[in-house]
């Protein structure tokens, strides 16, 4: 009586993250595309966590407190849960609130070296 | 009649001679008479008298002959009643007959058996003239063809829907991947991520919508499952797919798993109750939903705090479940409600879920879906595969694949390097070294030309695929082989992972 086969479900997409599951992104973070008010975090900052994942948490959070015992990047996370970025800094967002992780500042982009230095290095190479 | 069968009975046995009493009694009087009147007016008497008693017994022959012919038409309108009374009963008896057979045969015929089949499935009646029967049979088949008729109508009429509602499944499939593609690949953009996140919901609402009307085609729902799911992910599958997810509060969730083909029935099974609760109760309001273990399953607990069912609601409810085996009417389609609480009763009845529907302590409606034992299994992760992905990958460090001297940390580069007064990096001469035990090994011409390496330090290029050159420039040189200091902590660093 059924015309025709529904769709198959193609295994594991690319990642490991809820790509194969049955719920979409926007129940992950109950529709908030992006944190309610501004916080400081970017893709390279870095996330610690300052506690263990507690019974009946949101699998999400529970798994990023999990994975920040280490100091990881936001853009880390994002790769390792197979989240997007935005779906990730909201996550964040959250924990942060409660107080269950920390943010760090990223490390200093290298700074330029010394004009002097270089100055150096240019009269070193004419003598040679 | 019976009274009327008496008489004739008396009557008959003494009707000969009864005819004779009144011309006797007649001829009596006329004798007496006769010898009473003076002599000149007997002539005329006896005329008189001879006259009347021919008639008079002319007449009574003529009423007793009467008589009997009465009661003969009465004995045969008798019979004639009688048996017409007993077609009559046996007609009776057909129509009992057909009011039995013909339900029987139709249920037979909407369960698939052709309208032959259905008909020779029936005992001839006993008793009934030939010809009724004959009649019998014919208005039998002409419903059962009919009705026949009518199914195959119907069949065809909802094989174009399950046709449609799979392409559009297909569809809203294809569209979800690349919704989810289009969401990892600008996650970095809030803007967009929001909009490309709106559109993906809408697409999920398609998507059920489509799910729903092959449902009540008889067909699957939408895609089907190979592995387990986890309830918590199914429930959140479930509110994915509803308008307003938002207002849902997903709290504890019993930790099992929903084996393959169980999935989607039971997401959509949910969304569809999720949807009736969040439609049917004040948009500020909180839906509960739960999922807790019980002795013949888990019960998933869906409670709004909405007005609430009436009795009469509630019946007409749970007729709406129970009625959903009778098949897709396409006038219900028309009407939201029933047309969720038809695809609920649909899919319980395939997957052996039951659904019943409460007043709830928040006062509005408490709907308990339980899925049996048999779909369930222990979950490995319970909070879905994002909890068990995450674990993996970073806690422990895994030796990386050796890229270049770029890895070598700043320090032990700088102890290697001997620093000029200036401070600027000093060159120097290098020593001796053995040649490098992991190299590629095509890629390298020969190794006594590499034993008998010279000055390859700083022009050394980084990467490994570059040593070659290293090699053939030492050998060109011909200078005393010299250690490449870099390439000393390289190794150093990258046995040291």
């Amino acid at each position: 009586m059924s015309g025709g086969d529904p769709p198959r479900y193609q295994g594991q997409g690319k990642g490991q993250g809820i790509e194969g599951g049955p719920e979409r992104l926007y129940v992950v973070t109950a529709g908030r595309d992006r944190a309610a008010e501004p916080v400081p975090l970017d893709l390279v900052t870095l996330i610690v966590s300052r506690g263990k994942p507690a019974r009946g948490m949101q699998p999400e959070h529970a798994a990023i407190l999990r994975m920040c015992t280490r100091p990881l990047s936001l853009v880390e996370i994002s790769a390792y849960t197979g989240l997007p970025a935005s779906t990730v800094s909201v996550l964040l967002t959250d924990l942060v609130d409660g107080g269950q992780v920390e943010t760090r500042a990223p490390v200093p982009a290298a700074e330029l070296p010394d004009p002097k230095l270089l100055e150096a290095v240019m009269d070193g190479l004419r003598k040679l | 009649m019976v009274r009327a069968g008496t008489s004739t009975e008396v009557r008959v046995p003494s009707s000969a001679p009864i005819w004779l009493i009144p011309p006797a009694l007649l001829g009596g009087s006329a004798v007496v008479a006769l010898a009473l009147v003076p002599g000149h007016l007997r002539a005329a008497v006896a005329w008189c008298g001879a006259a009347a008693v021919l008639v008079v017994a002319l007449l009574a022959r003529e009423a007793v002959r009467r008589g009997r012919q009465l009661a003969a038409l009465r004995e045969r309108s008798a019979a004639d009643e009688a048996e017409l009374r007993r077609r009559l009963a046996a007609q009776e008896a057909q129509a009992v007959r057909l009011a039995k057979e013909l339900p029987a045969a139709v249920a037979r015929l909407q369960e698939g058996a052709l309208a032959e089949e259905a008909l020779s499935g029936l005992v001839p009646g006993v008793g009934s003239a030939p010809e009724l029967e004959e009649a019998h049979q014919a208005v039998l088949r002409s419903v059962l063809e009919a009705v026949e008729a009518e199914e195959g109508l119907r069949d065809s009429a909802q094989r174009a829907f399950v046709n449609i509602a799979r392409r559009v499944q297909a569809i809203v499939h294809q569209q979800s991947q690349d919704l989810r593609e289009m969401e990892d690949k600008h996650g970095e953009n809030p803007d967009v991520f929001g909009d490309l996140l709106h559109l993906d919901h809408g697409t999920a609402l398609i998507g059920r919508l489509a799910d729903s009307i092959a449902v009540l085609g008889s067909a699957r729902p939408g895609r089907q499952w190979q592995q387990d799911v986890p309830m918590f992910n199914v429930l959140r599958g479930a509110m994915s797919r509803i308008m307003d997810y938002r207002r849902i509060d997903l709290h504890s969730v019993a930790e099992f798993a929903v084996v393959g083909p169980a999935v989607e029935p039971l997401i959509h099974a949910v969304a569809e109750l999720l949807d009736n609760a969040t439609r049917y109760s004040p948009p500020q309001t909180r839906v509960h939903l739960t999922a807790m273990e019980t002795q013949t399953g888990v019960a998933v607990e869906i409670e709004d705090a909405g007005i609430g069912l009436t009795d009469e609601a509630r019946s007409r409810a749970e007729r709406a479940l129970a009625q959903a085996s009778a098949g897709l009417d396409l006038n219900d389609l028309g009407e939201t409600p029933r047309l969720g609480l038809a695809v609920v009763g649909r899919l319980s009845q395939a997957n052996d879920f039951t659904v019943s529907l409460r007043p709830s302590a928040y006062g509005g409606v408490r709907a308990v879906l339980t899925v049996p034992q048999r779909l369930l299994t222990v979950t490995p992760s319970p909070g879905g595969q994002i909890a068990r992905a995450a674990t993996l990958p970073p806690i422990r460090p895994r030796p990386r694949p050796m890229t270049g001297p770029s890895e070598t940390p700043a320090e032990e580069l700088e102890a290697a390097v001997p620093r000029a007064a200036n401070g600027l990096p000093q060159r120097r001469r290098h020593r001796a070294a053995a040649p490098p035990p992991a190299r590629p090994a095509g890629a390298v011409p020969a190794p006594s030309a590499a034993g008998a390496a010279a000055t390859a330090g700083p022009s050394e290029p980084p990467t490994e695929p570059g040593m070659w050159l290293a090699a053939f420039q030492s050998g060109v040189s011909a200078e005393p082989a010299a250690a490449d200091p870099m390439r000393n902590g390289d190794e150093a660093t990258s046995e040291g992972e």
